[in-house]
């Protein structure tokens, strides 16, 4: 009985581990979300035979990975869900020129010669329509007594989308605003999910600069909640897709990316309530023509990111 | 009753649907020492835990000095601190993070005795078992035997109103626990102790004891002075327990009372024919000799040697499955066929025949 | 007479430090080389210790090693305050129910913290699920040190439940009753005889308690954070995901990480070898547990109060999230929905692979292991050969490392250009990460084991004409298969669920049960991750206890 069991164990044990090494063509490292990564590798599959080996997690642990693989590095195509990875790889000669035939319709501040747009999400403020308080639909709105509390901010450090919102609106009062909201009860708390998820039961009624396509998402499921992009501008996140120079598959790495920005792959991209990098593919969803963007110089802006964290992290109280 | 030093009346006590001891009554004077004797599984641990307050009866009562101290019928149950107790356990069970002499003078601390006494009599008492030296050690640093004297000194040096033993001397190996037999006796006598002693060793029972209980399935089978039990045993099985001797079956016809179911008979003596009896043959009422007429024929079936002889166990011819004892000044081999005399005036009878010594003698077949 | 070990135990000394060099010394090193040499991920050496000045001149590491210190003292606190009364009732009283609170204070092992943490979110803050039942929240006590403390402390007090109901057991009954007979009443037999003699037991396992506390992630990550509060585990997972990565500090962190665990375990060991006292000859004195009379009532009220916080309120939580149709529908009845457990029974998002792997790694991680642990305690215990002290402290390290310490040493150790084959991104890294951070349980079960276990029975077989291994396999391996069998279990509980390092090393596109619940909550399907929980957790409770039961039938583990 004993043996029997064992034997099963190991068989099950052993076919996991070939799993693993199982033969596949390219290696992707993806900030995006699971599901599109999955949908987006089985069509690639269908349509090239190439088979796609995925790793998804956030930004962060993205990059830890990429950090001490360098050595000897396995990814193939990264899809970051930060601008500033492709302009700093870029900088560091790990990336590789492309122009997809595809990228035609992606307009010019989505691609650069090494990097192009997957898609783009953008903030804005997901409210809770049951939360008993007034739709906001402006940033200035959630510093207001009726928002007493209730509103959560993801942390600057753990998002880059949401560093640059910081920023951006940082810049055009000197933190006047995020004194107010702290003034307010406003925390931080956490990444994007971890901001959210308090909101969809209640806890709180806002998030300060929600990823859109997360809380689109929600909605779409059923969750009482709405996403609200302010009129005086908010900041976008074009999420690039890059060719990594070590890759030894380059050419199946280049497909990859031709059929990200096909129109199959857009429609995917779409689904998944982001802005298709590519204008002419149509989206259930405001897209950025809808959306007044915020104005900052992006490097001057990194270039202080040290000292905007710690301004940030000083106002709610240290982290 | 009351003056009994410690008593028990109907004392019962069951596990669930499981009866462990099933009706005790027992009553010991002051300045005595009672043995509980018999097989492990017997219920003498638990009786002894009864009285010691470490479990409360399912039925019956407790007395100690005359006052009550468990009462299943009132619910009155005295816990051991207060029963003013000492015990001697059978793995010692010396507090291991406490010295020896912390581990003698506890019994005094509880009693709120001050520092300079306590210690006073701490010594004394560890002197008395001749380890005064050892106080600062810990326990886990002596032999068994230095453990259990620690133990004893514990047991005492309170001097409690009464001094339970359990098993006191199973663990310890045979000549160290004859030699702790005799100090025990001598130290119950000086300090004029009472004292129940749990055994299943019956000579430590019959050395120690001035009363011993023979228990069985939960019940006494005999509560007698050693003497008296040795004498007159009042069922097979304390015979066989104290191993008193063989004990046989007889039944009577013509006359004559045969081995049941053999043709070998042993006795002369008044009865009705078809008359039962269970005899016990005692060791000590067999001679032993050639096979000759007039004796009865046995073969040996294993023999050991005891400080005084060779202790044979042997088979009569004839009956079946009667097993008697006989003390041989010589080795005997097993198969070796022997003659028997047996002293008609020493066996003893349980149940109601009784066989008068002046009465006829026997010459056997 | 133990020198007849030398030349018959070698090869189990030899297999065992070969299993630990490559399960713990190998990632080991190679995250103290990255502490000293920061470009090691290059693979170069210069600038050795460059990075210590400036990672140790952080003034936020003091507050961060800080706060750990801190934490791990208030979770002792409160796992002993929690623990202590009711493992000495359960150890000396006849508790109603026992059996069953038992398992129900043994579940809180099978729930992963972070799985937890959350269910106590979504439970006490503003909106959650306390105030809509009772009207009231209790979140600014949840996002505090205290909230923090509580959760930790419910999810590990049943370590010091468990050690103490056992010490006591053994220990207290049956000497704290002789100190009766000589006169002291229960408290002061409890207070000079029973404490002081479970005393060493008891700070055992509060020192394991402390060593759980400082390396736990999940809940300092999901409620210090809004507490201001960084420990240095979220210090260096913040390290290691925060742009630019600082793997040389987070390394250091690490050390200094390790360093506090190591003094803790040596001083665990310490108390055990200097003050335990050997209780074996105690006979189980179970059936004279003394009746609760008038406490009965208050004692079995705890029991179920403690039971419902350490049990109840996770699990109910999990499931009723689980069970929503939608997070704002709240508890209701049209909210209720099986979507989400439908979701992963239809392989949504690729939940049974996350299952199978899980399942697999637990069970080879069981084995290894096992098989390492018994070989290194008998090498440790039974013989004398010179290497068995090293072998002692690798089998101690990992407790002393935290798993994302673990995950980046061995990518580190494993990645590296030379090497002709690797591991890395196989299953086996996972396995390999498992392997490392598991590895003490089987060998703490296994010593005690062994050493209970008279040298003359292994003498008997050699007498008898057993070769050493024959004697090993045949007389030592059943002898301590029970408690190693128990270990095992634990180990393939703990490996199936393992989060920190399984986000880190998980080879490309393979998932666990934890990461693909962490992932479920970074896209905000939350139900889906809770209903994966709720699976997961009713799987490793059950799967141990079926094989448990099914053991003891074949007469293979006694009690």
């Amino acid at each position: 009985m004993l043996k029997s069991l064992k034997s099963i164990a190991l068989g099950a044990f052993s076919a996991t581990l070939l799993a693993g090494v199982a033969h596949a063509d390219i290696t992707v490292y993806t900030a995006g979300p699971q599901s599109l990564i999955d949908k987006m590798s089985e069509g690639f599959t269908k349509e090239t035979g190439i088979k796609v080996n995925v790793f998804q997690a956030t930004t962060g642990k993205v990059m830890a990975r990429i950090e001490a693989e360098a050595s000897n590095p396995a990814v193939d195509v990264l899809i970051s869900a930060s601008w500033d990875t492709a302009t700093d790889f870029e900088k560091r000669g790990w990336l590789v020129k492309y122009a997809s035939p595809n990228a035609a319709k992606v307009p010019d501040f989505l691609k650069s010669d090494y990097a192009v747009a997957q898609g783009i999400s953008a903030l804005g403020i997901a409210w809770n329509t049951k939360s008993g308080t007034p739709k906001p639909s402006e940033w200035a709105d959630l510093a207001k007594p009726e928002y007493k509390d209730m509103v959560n901010i993801p942390d600057p450090a753990q998002s880059g989308s949401s560093f640059e919102l910081t920023a951006a609106l940082a810049a055009q009062d000197n933190f006047k605003l995020f004194k107010d909201l702290k003034a307010d009860g406003a925390i931080i708390a956490g990444a994007n999910a971890e901001a959210l998820n308090p909101v969809l039961q209640g806890a709180k009624a806002a998030v300060f600069g929600a990823v859109d396509y997360i809380t689109l998402a929600a909605k779409k499921k059923g969750e009482s909640i709405d996403m609200v992009f302010p009129a005086s501008g908010t900041v976008i996140a074009p999420r690039p897709a890059m060719i990594l120079n070590w890759s030894k598959h380059q050419d199946e790495a280049k497909k990859f990316v031709d059929y990200m920005l096909s129109d199959a792959g857009q429609k995917m991209v779409a689904d998944q309530m982001l802005m298709p990098a590519r204008t002419d593919i149509p989206a259930d969803r405001p897209l950025i023509g809808d959306l007044k963007l915020l104005k900052y110089d992006t490097a001057d802006v990194y270039g202080k990111r040290k000292d905007t964290l710690k301004q940030v992290s000083d106002i709610f109280g240290g982290k | 009753m009351t003056d009994a030093a410690v008593s028990t009346a109907g004392l019962e006590l069951h596990y669930g649907a499981t009866p462990v001891l099933k009706g005790i009554d027992v009553a010991l004077g002051k300045g005595k020492t009672l043995a509980l004797l018999g097989p492990s599984g017997c219920g003498k641990t638990t009786l002894l835990r009864l009285v010691a307050g470490l479990l409360s009866p399912s039925k019956g009562s407790v007395s100690i000095a005359g006052h009550p101290v468990a009462d299943a019928a009132t619910g009155l149950f005295a816990p051991p601190e207060k029963r003013n107790l000492g015990m001697v356990f059978q793995d010692y069970a010396l507090w291991p993070h406490m010295t020896v002499g912390g581990n003698v003078s506890f019994p005094l601390e509880m009693r709120g005795i001050g520092r300079a006494e306590r210690e006073l009599r701490t010594k004394r008492a560890l002197e008395r078992v001749g380890l005064a030296a050892l106080a600062d050690r810990r326990p886990s640093d002596l032999s068994g035997g230095q453990q259990q004297r620690v133990a004893i000194a514990r047991a005492i040096v309170a001097e409690p109103q009464l001094i339970l033993f359990d098993e006191p001397l199973s663990n310890l190996d045979r000549e160290l626990r004859e030699n702790m037999v005799g100090e025990l006796a001598e130290l119950i006598a000086t300090l004029g102790l009472t004292a129940i002693y749990v055994t299943h060793d019956h000579s430590e029972a019959l050395t120690l004891a001035d009363e011993v209980a023979v228990m069985r399935g939960g019940l006494i089978e005999q509560l007698a002075t050693p003497d008296v039990l040795i004498d007159q045993p009042a069922t097979p099985d304390v015979a066989d327990f104290l191993r008193l001797g063989g004990v046989a079956e007889l039944e009577h016809r013509d006359g004559l009372w045969f081995f049941r179911g053999s043709d070998v008979a042993l006795l002369r003596h008044r009865g009705q024919p078809g008359d039962i009896a269970q005899v016990l043959i005692p060791t000590n009422a067999i001679t032993l000799g050639d096979i000759a007429p007039g004796r009865l024929a046995a073969t040996v079936l294993r023999s050991q040697f005891r400080g005084d002889g060779h202790l044979a166990s042997i088979s009569i011819v004839g009956p079946a499955n009667v097993e008697l004892q006989v003390l041989s000044r010589t080795k005997l081999r097993p198969g070796e066929g022997v003659g028997l005399s047996i002293d008609p005036a020493r066996i003893r009878s349980f149940g109601k025949t009784t066989f008068s010594s002046t009465e006829e003698t026997f010459e056997h077949a | 007479m133990k020198a007849n070990g030398v030349s018959g135990s070698a090869p189990a000394a030899w297999l065992a430090i070969a299993g630990l060099a490559v399960v713990v010394a190998v990632p080991f090193a190679a995250v103290v080389l990255q502490g000293i040499f920061p470009n090691l991920g290059q693979g170069s050496f210069a600038g050795p210790f460059s990075s210590f000045i400036a990672t140790l001149n952080d003034s936020a590491l003091i507050g961060m090693a800080g706060n750990t210190i801190l934490l791990g003292a208030c979770v002792v606190l409160v796992s002993a305050l929690v623990a202590v009364p009711l493992g000495v009732f359960r150890a000396l009283y006849k508790v109603p129910l026992a059996p069953l609170f038992d398992v129900l204070l043994l579940v809180p092992f099978m729930i992963p913290p972070y799985i937890a943490t959350l269910g106590w979110i979504m439970t006490l803050q503003p909106r959650g699920y306390l105030q809509q039942i009772l009207g009231f929240n209790l979140a600014p006590f949840l996002f505090s040190l205290a909230g923090m403390t509580v959760v930790m402390a419910f999810n590990t007090f049943p370590v010091v439940y468990f050690a103490v109901s056992r010490t006591v057991e053994a220990v207290g009954a049956r000497y704290a009753d002789v100190g009766r007979v000589f006169g002291a009443t229960p408290a002061r037999a409890f207070w000079r005889i029973t404490l002081p003699l479970s005393a060493p037991g008891l700070a055992a396992s509060l020192m394991l308690v402390f060593a759980a506390a400082i390396e736990e992630y999940g809940t300092p990550a999901a409620l210090g954070r809004r507490a201001g509060f960084q420990v240095l585990v979220t210090g260096i997972d913040l390290r290691i995901t925060d742009w630019p990565i600082d793997l040389p500090g987070a390394s250091i962190m690490s050390l200094l990480l390790v360093a506090l665990s190591l003094i803790t375990f040596l001083g665990q060991r310490w108390i055990l070898a200097r003050r335990s006292y050997q209780t074996v000859n105690g006979k189980p004195q179970a059936k004279d547990k003394r009746p609760l009379g008038s406490m009965r009532v208050p004692v079995v009220i705890a029991f179920a109060v403690v039971s419902f916080l350490a049990t109840g309120v996770p699990l109910l939580s999990i499931l009723a999230t689980a069970l929503s149709r939608t997070i704002s529908g709240g508890l209701a009845i049209d909210n209720i929905s099986l979507a989400n457990f439908i979701a992963v029974f239809s392989n949504s998002a690729g939940a049974f692979g996350a299952l199978a792997t899980s399942f697999s790694l637990g069970i080879g991680t069981a084995l290894i292991t096992g098989a390492i642990g018994v070989m290194a305690a008998y090498t440790v215990v039974k013989t004398r050969i010179s290497g068995r002290v090293a072998i002692d402290v690798m089998t101690i390290l990992p407790n002393a490392l935290p798993g994302i310490v673990v995950a980046v040493g061995l990518i580190l150790a494993w990645n590296m250009p030379f090497l002709p084959a690797t591991p890395y991104n196989t299953a086996f890294i996972l396995l390999l990460a498992y392997c490392c951070i598991l590895l003490p349980q089987p060998m703490r079960y296994a010593t005690a084991a062994f050493q209970q276990i008279g040298d003359n029975l292994e003498a008997a077989a050699r007498v008898f004409g057993a070769s050493s291994f024959t004697a090993f396999r045949r007389i030592l391996l059943p002898l301590v298969f029970p408690s190693l069998a128990s270990a095992m279990l634990l180990v393939f509980a703990l490996a199936s669920r393992e989060l920190v390092a399984s986000v880190v090393v998980a080879p490309v596109g393979m998932q666990t049960i934890a990461t693909f619940i962490w992932r479920q909550f970074e896209q905000g399907s939350i139900g889906l991750g809770m209903a994966m929980a709720f699976i997961a957790i009713i799987i490793t409770t059950l799967l141990p206890l079926l094989l448990l039961a099914l053991l003891r039938r074949s007469g293979l583990v006694a009690e």
